[in-house]
């Protein structure tokens, strides 16, 4: 006994570290297990939705019969051909004229209007704004008295609430020039708004937003909140403001006395917005039945919370039989192979009930498309950025907010007709402005981060982790494996040349840290994605330049920088002269250090956009892990070999940013209008709207997409 | 052995009856602590289930001063409240609960386990007044009726404490050794109302709750003109039951248990009687929900009441002077109209005055 116990004077290393050290010794088999894995459960999300449910319970959608009346109705008729009364009338006119009208009957239920005036600034390339809060002084900046708007906002205050909080409804609307759906979404929004100002059971404030919608449905509604939460303690802005209007205000007034009187010329706020509803109606004709398109997505792939979808989709749904909708790849609905899928997952759904009737995860093949369509929709939304309706302007306030977008059945000039669709509109809204009066916090019961496979159900944040946990756990064991790999090949020449020559100190440091410049050359790489990430700020100052000769600017000068890159610092490796066996390890270090900082890259920005890091995961993990040197397939020229040059020259053009782009344009949208100038329009819109996409294209995907090529092309 | 064993078993009867001295002790008077512990607007029906309630114990004789309310929020003057100061328990608003006589004791954030505890156990600090105490004595009848969100073995108070089953069964034995009550019932509309009792060991209590562990406790209907639910099933049946009775009535305690329909409540009615020494039918509902006078007045009369006057009689045999001062005072009580005799008095008095002004002169 004592013989062992002097034998085993080594400690044995904890079951964590060899568990670690299990992985990364099996780290191909891990890399296929997990990859696979992680498409799969990416493929099973719609198989695992889950039905919402109204999780706060203070919400009661729906307990409250509707109120609304036929004299709203009626008076909102009236407001509607009021307006569209006005509309022979030359524009100008037409746009103050009509805002008197809304004035007036907005005054004359009680509420207090105020004008808000902004001026539109077209959206421009700022390298510094990214992630900063939108910024108050840079609207004082230069403007032309021509790209200015005028909000119209309509305030009821709760009779007995504590003036606190506020309900937001926004319809936008293009004064002079609007079409018969906003007049008709006005009109639903006027009908709301005159039961909302007789009630008595209102506990937080009603804002009414009149949006200007001239320059487009978005950047009025920014505007506005942006001075709702600036709180101006000079009268510079406003003085700044007035100059333009001045002559128009006269005009107005002399145009209408009566309804100036009770106009305040401040800027009127109420408390805190609990919630906000943009709604609208779509001037397209829905064939069956009026139905309701529902967007969520604000920028960087925040959501709103789904408590605020599961109102609506109730009251929608099972108060005012509505069809609701959610957007959908519509490409992807009678894609042959998700069918395929889609059957064979509901025959494994079948065989597992018949083995347990407990067992109930199985849905059918067309409800599996549909649900893979919107969810694929719904990922490609969250990962673009770019907030799909003026709903995206409040989540940037933290306030909660969705786009309705109600479609009426074929438009019938029936008079009964369109009052049932007003009396279903309003009834709608006027639910869900009652839901949310009952809330007593913010929204905070339901889930922030979720994904929709319908508007009645979705997956939830701990579901759809999985599928990119699973993409990216090989990166790491990957990379242990590789440096361990190139370590160990170290030691073996040592111990082979140990007999010839003995080991030198400074040698074994060298390679100790022989990483260093793998990482050097990384970090140098990246620098250059970061350049070429700025450089549309100068491309953007060249006058007169079509999105085509830009894209075609950008990529060429991205290219020379990449060759001056390379001319500069590419030498390093050459310089330090290594014996001939360790250029053998050279390539699997900085294929180690390149893994890492995609790891890293990828964890980032799963934090700060998760839709984004789970696509970029699906493009990058594969081609890193598959990447080395075609020279060394070439030269083996087994079939195995020459599998994997195949598989890296798709991946390696697959991977490559603006041939991506164009692959998944093709493929969704078909082949017919591919223009090279799309993929900067689309850059542009990125960074227009200010997404972390932007930035993680610039600073995690090219670089890596780049370092995967020069271990592609590494001469060894 | 035997006679030793005989010996114990009446020492043992002997002192079990000397024990139950507490069932000897008379019925004085009647009580009713009614809690409800939720706040928020959508739980609107546990405030009208409360109220409710105070409005039948009144009906049923308990006046305001031996009432204890506690509601832990105001619903009537809540924002969302479509009908500003009232509170309905039923969609037909024909009866507002929340009339002008409407005593709240406690009310908002002063509804706490801790106040709850101290009203219960009569621990008060000395600035609280009389009206929020519970000034029961050792022949006190006291309802304790609670309704709000309940769990396996707790009450939630507020949104933010708990009240567990032991803390009740200490309240409850604490209150049986300070001689608060003879006899108490406790009524729980409540999700697993049943194990709030399951820790009670005391004599002379009497639980009921709106349902068995596991279960939970439905509201009864939903009012869509407030847009809240306005009352819980088992409320609403109980109330229902005592609407056909007046405060003379003679329904007995098992008629009330009986009358909750599990079908129709949803959930199983449990009441806990193994504390409770009387047979159930034998127990008019008004023990509890109505006051002591009116039973009086439906009971005998006589003999309750002549029979401590006869106690005293016996008492007077022994001394003469106590004797003839006796039969003064009962002829001074005899006499029918004392403002007569004060009269006579001062015209008496008049003669007395002249004779003395005379020989004085």
């Amino acid at each position: 006994m004592p013989k062992t116990e002097t034998e085993t004077p080594k400690m044995k290393p904890r079951p964590i570290v060899r568990l670690a050290i299990f992985l990364i010794s099996h780290s191909l088999l891990v890399c296929v297990v997990c990859c696979t894995a992680g498409v799969l459960a990416l493929l099973l999300l719609p198989l695992l939705a889950k039905n919402t449910y109204i999780s706060e319970n203070a919400l009661m959608p729906g307990s409250a019969s509707s109120m609304i009346s036929n004299r709203d109705i009626s008076e909102a008729n009236r407001l509607a051909s009021d307006l569209s009364g006005l509309n022979f009338e030359p524009q100008d006119a037409a746009a103050l004229e009509s805002r008197g009208i809304l004035t007036k009957y907005m005054s004359d239920l009680g509420a207090e209007v105020s004008y808000h005036k902004f001026h539109h600034k077209p959206n421009q390339f700022h390298p510094l704004h990214f992630f900063s809060s939108p910024d108050s002084t840079s609207s004082v900046d230069n403007f032309s008295c021509s790209a200015q708007g005028v909000n119209t906002v309509g305030i009821i205050r709760a009779p007995r609430g504590d003036g606190k909080e506020a309900i937001v409804l926004v319809t936008p609307y293009k004064f002079g020039k609007s079409g018969t759906a906003e007049t008709l979404s006005l009109s639903i929004a006027y009908t709301v708004f005159s039961l909302l100002s007789r009630v008595t059971w209102l506990a937080k404030d009603i804002i009414w937003l009149v949006a200007d919608s001239q320059y487009g449905e978005y950047a009025p509604v920014e505007a506005w909140l942006r001075d709702y939460h600036t709180p101006v303690f000079t009268g510079l802005g406003a003085l700044n403001a007035d100059t333009c209007i001045k002559i128009d205000d006269l005009y107005a007034l002399e145009q209408k006395p009566i309804a100036q009187t009770k106009i305040s010329d401040g800027f009127r706020r109420a408390g805190t917005m609990a919630a906000a509803l943009i709604f609208k109606v779509a001037d397209r004709n829905e064939l069956l039945e009026d139905t309701l398109n529902i967007y969520a997505e604000a920028s960087n792939g925040q959501m709103p919370n789904l408590d605020l979808i599961n109102i609506v989709n109730y009251l929608a749904v099972h108060r005012q039989g509505l069809r609701v909708k959610v957007e959908k790849v519509l490409s992807l609905l009678d894609s042959r192979w998700l069918e395929i899928l889609g059957e064979i997952f509901e025959v494994l759904g079948k065989v597992a009930r018949s083995l347990n009737p407990g067992w109930k995860f199985g849905i059918s093949a067309a409800d599996y498309v549909e649900g893979s369509a919107t969810l694929a929709s719904s990922l490609y939304n969250q990962a673009l950025g770019i907030p799909t309706g003026p709903h995206g302007a409040f989540r940037d306030f933290q306030v909660d907010a969705i786009t309705l977008e109600i479609s009426p059945k074929v438009s019938s000039h029936n008079k009964a007709r369109h009052n049932e669709f007003l009396l279903r509109g309003g009834r709608l809204v006027e639910g869900v402005v009652r839901s949310i009066n009952n809330l007593l916090e913010k929204f905070h019961q339901s889930f922030f981060l979720y994904m929709l496979t319908s508007p009645s159900k979705f997956v939830s944040v701990g579901v759809y982790m999985i599928a990119f946990a699973l993409l990216v756990a090989p990166l790491p064991l990957v990379a242990a494996s590789l440096y361990a790999d190139a370590n160990q090949l170290d030691l073996g020449v040592k111990n082979t040349k140990s007999t010839t020559t003995a080991p030198d100190e400074l040698d074994i440091t060298f390679r100790s840290w022989k990483w260093l410049y793998a990482a050097k050359e990384v970090f140098l790489v990246h620098v250059w994605g970061a350049a070429v990430s700025l450089l549309p700020y100068f491309i953007c100052q060249i006058p007169n330049c079509s999105p085509t000769s830009s894209s075609v600017i950008w990529v060429s000068l991205s290219m020379l920088g990449l060759l001056i890159l390379y001319l500069i610092a590419g030498s390093p490796s050459t310089h330090v002269s290594i014996s001939q066996h360790e250029e053998k390890g050279e390539w699997a270090i900085l294929k180690s250090v390149t893994i890492s900082a995609v790891f890293i890259g990828l964890l980032l920005m799963s934090v700060v956009n998760f839709a984004t890091a789970e696509i970029g995961a699906l493009l990058l993990v594969p081609m890193c892990l598959m990447a080395q040197p075609l020279k060394l397939d070439m030269k083996a020229g087994k079939f195995r070999s020459l599998f994997r040059v195949i598989c890296n020259m798709v991946l390696g053009f697959v991977a490559f940013p603006p041939a991506a782009y164009f692959v998944a344009k093709t493929l969704f949208e078909g082949s017919d209008s591919i223009n090279m100038g799309d993929f900067w329009n689309w850059m542009e819109s990125l960074w227009a709207w200010n997404s972390a996409t932007y930035i993680y294209i610039g600073m995690v995907h090219l670089p890596c997409w780049a370092l995967c090529l020069h271990i592609l092309l590494h001469s060894c | 052995m035997s006679i030793f064993l005989l010996l114990f078993i009446d020492n043992a009867t002997a002192y079990s009856s000397h024990s139950s001295s507490a069932d000897t002790t008379k019925h004085t008077n009647n009580w009713a602590v009614l809690v409800c512990t939720s706040r928020f607007w959508f739980n609107y029906r546990h405030m009208a289930n409360t109220l409710s309630l105070y409005r039948t114990v009144k009906r049923l004789g308990i006046p305001d001063e031996r009432i204890i309310l506690m509601l832990a929020d105001d619903m009537a003057c809540n924002a969302r409240n479509k009908y500003p100061a009232q509170v309905f328990n039923n969609e037909n608003h024909r009866l507002n609960l929340y009339g002008d006589n409407v005593e709240v004791d406690y009310r908002g954030y002063e509804v706490t386990v801790e106040n709850f505890l101290r009203v219960l156990t009569g621990r008060h600090e000395t600035a609280v007044p009389r009206s929020k105490r519970l000034l029961s004595d050792e022949g006190s009848h006291i309802l304790l009726y609670m309704t709000g969100h309940g769990g396996d073995e707790f009450l939630k108070f507020q949104d933010s404490e708990e009240l567990q089953s032991h803390d009740l069964a200490d309240a409850v034995k604490q209150m049986k050794e300070k001689r608060r009550f003879k006899e108490l019932l406790i009524m729980v509309d409540t999700c697993q109302a049943a194990t709030l009792f399951n820790q009670l060991h005391s004599p002379g209590v009497l639980a009921i709750g709106s349902s068995m562990k596991g279960e939970n406790s439905y509201s009864h209907h939903l009012d869509s003109d407030v847009g809240v639910s306005v009352v819980d099933r088992f409320t609403f049946y109980t109330l229902a039951f005592f609407e056909r009775l007046n405060m003379y009535a003679n329904a007995s305690l098992s008629s009330l248990f009986t009358s909750y329909d599990p079908k129709t409540m949803m959930s199983t009615a449990y009441y806990r009687t193994d504390l409770y020494h009387r047979r159930l039918d034998e127990v008019p509902v008004t023990n509890f929900f109505g006051s002591l006078k009116m039973m009086i007045e439906r009971t005998l009369i006589d003999s309750d009441v002549q029979d401590p006057t006869s106690h005293i009689k016996t008492k007077d045999q022994n001394c003469p002077f106590t004797r003839t001062m006796n039969t003064f005072f009962e002829k001074v009580e005899r006499i029918e109209h004392p403002d007569s005799l004060v009269n006579y008095g001062l015209i008496l008095m008049l003669p007395l005055l002249m004779v003395s002004v005379w020989l004085s002169s």
